[in-house]
């Protein structure tokens, strides 16, 4: 029975042209990332795609190791010698450039340098420049005093977040294990970079392919024939969820696995034990304490519960509805309805809109915490639970909606 | 086994489209006439617990249908007026599908699904998807997807129309053969699909049911006489005022009428012996005609010029 549901949704034209966008979204998302990487070489030429990523590899390798202050110091020092080399100091851009592919190997930490020494919200890239080898003690301290620092006096933050919650959030910076161990972790970043692309184009293409699983029967006039069967008001049922389901399983993790192999295939997996605070810029003032592999594994969980969620919805909908019209823009409204929200609505509550599991990545930079009771909870573990539980209550919502369905 | 349909009505906002309707049914073939929007789809679909009733009930072997739920779908079997299928399937995986949510054993099935292809002539479209079939190849898969279950109680919803008379005639004569040994209720508005294949006629009109018997009861329960005879064109406007006209036909001469009354109408009129169709125009008066699609001309031309009731 499950099988004729599958077959259903796949023996439209609809179903075939949706399979070839899926080949086409994937091609595509795996070429972006790595065609993304670059490399600047001695000559001061940019170079991209696969050879880049060897050789950026390649001059990382020799500053990976704890950051330790030692670490920072050389990575100070060398920085200072190449600033003063004639190439860097030069007006000419291709010579800058040379400058820069020198740099090229600790630019990681000196992203970490910058954020450790400079404004809590304001990323300044030459702060590295500028700092001194006595400050370096202060290297992993700064991460909770700048935060505590802006708590207090920054006007926005001061309205926004309770006591408990302030120190919640210092606590977590607090938490974080220093010194910590730096690798090169290239792979990841590029793959979270277009993650999030993924996993909505995947869920709207899903959501495309899932509306008419249920207002079908309706518009084909092919209900009074299922409806009057014998299993037509439970099991033949309960086999449209299965096939749904199964369909949007299948196909989510068939997608996001491809694409993780082909991107850390091409561009090394190197670094998954490392913290995410060490992937330089803002990745510095996450306040969860997770490394690589964890994020990954939030990411693509997250993206899944969020899928299942969006598609439930979208099902939903198409049953109450008999449209798979209205029901294919339910995933469309889900994704794109928050970025119009944003200054309507409050950052607490857009932190805990759904399409913020489809993007864990960038949830993670939002300081996003809210009380529950008497503890503070930030908001992932708040989305994972939230949709996690509404998915799971509106499966049996959509048996009995569907299943006491008239046909007139 | 019966099906006994207790004092039912089904209403639409407005509209009683069941209104009070009892009746018990055993087997046999049972044809239920009326004309468009007489309410037959609507007690056809109450009866497959499509709908559920507005008041009244349906009692399967003295159980009700909506109780009986699963039970009681499985003796069912159910061609819509309507027939929705899903247009990239091929004939065979339609017919394989309708079983599985029927509830037949794939093993089963697949030799019910053969057997069954073969009787409505379909063997050879098998491997065919469904929305390359013709319009009478179509309403055959809809008959086999309905016996797949070998229903106790089979239920057709205007099965022939839209087919051309030969299919009709074809269609009639499958129906006889499957309607061994199981409750069948036909609908149609359509008095010569009926005549013939039907042990008991309902008659149907604005949701009631009028009348019920074999069909010699409901010509046997025509009070009026029915009378022939022969007029000239320009008096044929004058009997269409004066009677009403149950078929007339042109011919060389003048026209002849078939005309429905107490008492001759023209010392010239012969007596007729009266037909089902006479019936119906005393039951329903001009309406069926006008309603039909595909009768014989002549129908159609007693449809235009027929007097109401
Ligand atoms: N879903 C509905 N909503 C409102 N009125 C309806 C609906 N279905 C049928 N009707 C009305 O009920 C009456 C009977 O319709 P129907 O059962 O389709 O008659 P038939 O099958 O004899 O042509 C008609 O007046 C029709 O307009
Ligand atoms: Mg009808």
């Amino acid at each position: 029975m499950i099988r004729f549901e599958i077959k259903k949704i796949f023996c439209r034209k609809s179903g075939k042209v949706v399979l070839l966008a899926l080949a086409v979204l994937l091609a595509v998302s795996c070429y972006m990332p790595i065609h993304d990487t670059r490399y600047v070489n001695e000559q001061g030429e940019t170079e991209r795609g696969l050879g880049a990523a060897r050789k950026l590899r390649e001059a990382k390798k020799e500053w990976s190791g704890l950051v330790t202050e030692e670490q920072v110091k050389r990575v100070l020092r060398e920085n200072r010698r190449i600033n003063q080399t004639a190439e860097a100091r030069s007006e000419e851009v291709k010579k800058q450039d040379i400058a820069y592919s020198w740099k090229q190997g600790f630019s990681d930490i000196r992203e970490m340098i910058n954020s450790a020494f400079g404004d809590f919200q304001e990323y300044d890239y030459f702060k590295a420049d500028s700092v001194t080898e006595t400050e370096v003690g202060d290297f992993y301290s700064n991460r909770p005093a700048k935060l505590k620092e802006w708590l207090e006096t920054d006007q926005m933050a001061r309205g926004e977040f309770s006591e408990e919650e302030k120190a919640y959030l210092l606590r977590q910076y607090e938490k974080l294990e220093t010194p910590f161990y730096y690798e090169d972790s290239d792979g990841w970043q590029h793959l979270f970079e277009w993650a999030p692309t993924v996993i909505m184009i995947t869920v709207l293409i899903l959501g495309f392919l899932t509306a008419g699983i249920f207002s079908s029967e309706f518009q084909l006039k092919s209900d009074a024939i299922f409806f009057s069967s014998y299993y037509g008001r439970d099991k033949a049922v309960r086999s449209k969820i299965a096939a749904g389901l199964l369909t949007v399983t299948a196909i989510y993790w068939t997608m996001l696995l491809l694409y993780t192999a082909v991107v850390l295939g091409a561009l090394g997996a190197g670094g998954a034990d490392c913290p995410v605070q060490s992937a330089g810029m803002s990745s510095w003032k996450i306040f969860y304490n997770i490394t690589f592999l964890e994020e990954y594994l939030l990411v693509t969980a997250g993206g899944y519960v969020g899928c299942l969620f969006m598609i439930l919805v979208t099902m939903l909908v198409s049953t109450k509805t008999r449209s798979a019209v209205a029901a294919v823009m339910v995933p469309f409204l889900l994704i794109f309805l928050p970025a119009f929200l944003s200054g309507v609505v409050t950052n607490r509550v857009l932190g805990l809109l759904p399409d913020r599991l489809l993007q864990i990545n960038l949830a993670l930079h939002y300081f996003n915490v809210y009380r529950l009771g008497s503890r503070v909870i930030p908001a992932i573990p708040i989305l994972f639970v939230t949709y996690g539980v509404a998915a799971a209550i509106l499966i049996p919502m959509l048996y009995h909606s569907y299943r006491k369905a008239k046909v007139w | 086994m019966e099906l006994v349909i207790n004092d039912l009505t089904k209403e639409f906002e407005e509209v009683k489209a069941v209104n009070h309707v009892t009746c018990t049914l055993g087997n046999g073939v049972y044809g239920l006439l009326g004309v468009n929007g007489a309410g037959k789809t609507t007690l056809m679909r109450t009866l497959c617990t499509l709908l559920s009733p507005t008041s009244g009930s349906i009692l399967w072997d003295g159980q009700d249908i909506f109780q009986m739920d699963g039970q009681y779908r499985k003796i069912l079997g159910y061609l819509p007026q309507e027939f929705g299928f899903y247009p990239d399937f091929t004939v065979e995986d339609y017919l394989m599908y309708v079983s599985s949510i029927k509830g037949l054993r794939p093993a089963v099935a697949k030799r019910r699904v053969k057997e069954l292809l073969h009787q409505v002539g379909l063997s050879g479209a098998a491997g065919q998807k469904m929305k390359r079939l013709s319009g009478g190849m179509k309403r055959r898969a809809g008959i086999a997807q309905a016996m797949l279950n070998n229903p106790k109680v089979l239920i057709l919803d205007e099965p022939t129309a839209g087919l051309d008379p030969g299919e009709r005639v074809r269609f009639r004569n499958l129906i006889s053969e499957l309607s061994e040994d199981r409750l069948v209720l036909l609908s149609t508005h359509i008095v010569s699909d009926v005549e013939y294949i039907a042990n008991e006629l309902l008659l149907m009109a604005a949701g009631e049911l009028r009348y019920s018997g074999t069909p010699s009861q409901v010509i046997a329960s025509m009070p009026q006489k029915v009378w022939k005879l022969r007029v000239s064109r320009q008096e044929v406007e004058n009997y269409l005022h004066r009677y009403q006209i149950s078929n007339l036909k042109a011919e060389a001469d003048g026209v002849e009428l078939r005309i429905l009354a107490d008492q001759r109408p023209h010392p010239l009129a012969a007596q007729a012996e009266a037909t089902l169709e006479d019936v119906f125009l005393y039951y329903f008066g001009s309406q069926v005609f006008m309603q039909e699609e595909e009768g014989d001309c002549s129908h159609r031309l007693a449809g235009k010029w027929g007097r109401g009731k």
